[in-house]
């Protein structure tokens, strides 16, 4: 099964560190020296804030991915825990953004990716669990609330188990009020 | 907010019924101006050039056109610059077009077809030939043309929706985070 990080709208304060994080994850911490135009700034998350709540949304990570059957060139799949977008594939359609549930796909400009009209390239953005960096996803270690939690396979069936089981012990109870 | 995506139009074949008014309305307003169509068939003296296609396949049908891509396949190969991002849309300059069928190519959708191409009532001969001059067709999103795409104003079933990426992906997130209420407390 694939993972997820899971935002807990109870804990987040809407601070937005989880974008920061993100962002420094995949580009280095040079942004805090460089020229704030000379990187992408293209957070994979994205902290949402209504008069109700506030909580970052990203991806899924779905295990029947709406975004992957749409995708017309296969520039996404499915690999160790993740579904990831390959950015040199993806030719910025759309149709990912369109079919995902969540809003959890946005099209960005790539630095130094030029079209024939001279316009910067947009291609598809989204969460990769911060695929290949070491630690996990960056989101849920710099959160300062810890309102973000990655979600494994054995967490799921874990809690599963524990409500089947809680469910279980309280229909025995009703069913056997004196023992 | 500014709009920074290039908008489109898709299809649902669980309400298409394969009418081809979409195609029709597209071939009438872009040919309003150009080839004096009006409203009847009388108007019409030249071949019909829609910009999107109706598409059979073994469960429906469903009109298929263009995405304006962010990257366009089709601008980046088209190598006589007849096709350009203006306002976000991918638009073809018919009268640049050679039809050298690199951006039919280059499509992964079958967004593009080579129709004939048409001004004033008449078809365009080729310069030094006997043959018609064609021109790369596609979506082109109704730009100029009052009331915005004409396929989605006249499907009879609300087949075709016309799509803000960026405003329908905002719509999006608040439903997920809301949704996020409902589940905080999964263990």
């Amino acid at each position: 099964m694939n993972y997820f990080v899971k935002g807990n709208p109870d804990l987040c304060i809407g601070c937005r560190t989880c974008m920061i994080g993100c962002v420094v994850a995949h580009e280095g911490k040079r942004i805090f020296e460089v020229d704030p135009d000379s990187y992408d700034f293209n957070p994979r998350l994205h902290v949402v804030r209504t008069v109700r709540l506030s909580v970052p949304v990203q991806c899924k990570h779905c295990e029947n991915p709406a975004c992957m059957a749409v995708c017309p060139v296969g520039a996404i799949s499915q690999k160790d825990h993740c579904v990831i977008i390959d950015q040199d594939k993806c030719m910025g359609c759309k149709s990912c953004m369109d079919a995902c549930p969540f809003g959890a796909i946005n099209m960005t400009e790539r630095k130094g990716h030029i079209q024939a009209d001279g316009t910067l390239k947009k291609t598809a953005n989204k969460c990769d669990l911060c695929y290949g960096l070491p630690g996990g996803p960056a989101c849920v270690r710099v959160c300062p609330t810890e309102a973000l939690t990655l979600i494994t396979e054995e967490d799921l069936e874990t809690a599963m188990e524990r409500k089947r089981a809680e469910t279980a012990r309280n229909t025995f109870k009703e069913n056997h009020p004196q023992e | 907010m500014k709009k920074e995506l290039g908008c489109f139009v898709v299809g649902d074949s669980t309400k298409c019924t394969g009418c081809r008014a979409c195609e029709l309305a597209c071939f009438t307003v872009h040919n309003r101006e150009s080839n004096h169509v009006g409203k009847t068939v009388g108007t019409v003296s030249v071949p019909v050039a829609p910009r999107l296609f109706l598409t059979k396949f073994e469960e429906g049908c469903m009109p298929i056109q263009c995405k304006h891509c962010e990257d366009a396949p089709c601008l980046n190969a088209c190598t006589k610059g007849a096709i350009s991002r203006i306002d976000h849309q991918v638009i073809v300059d018919a009268e640049k077009c050679i039809g050298c069928k690199d951006c039919m190519q280059a499509c992964p959708f079958g967004a593009i077809a080579l129709l004939p191409y048409a001004k004033d009532g008449k078809l365009v001969a080729q310069p030094m030939g006997e043959e018609t001059k064609v021109f790369a067709s596609k979506c082109d999103l109704c730009a100029g043309i009052e009331g915005g795409p004409a396929c989605v104003r006249v499907c009879p079933h609300q087949a075709l929706r016309l799509v803000d990426p960026e405003a329908e992906r905002e719509e999006k997130n608040i439903k997920a985070a809301e949704a996020l209420l409902l589940t905080k407390n999964w263990r």
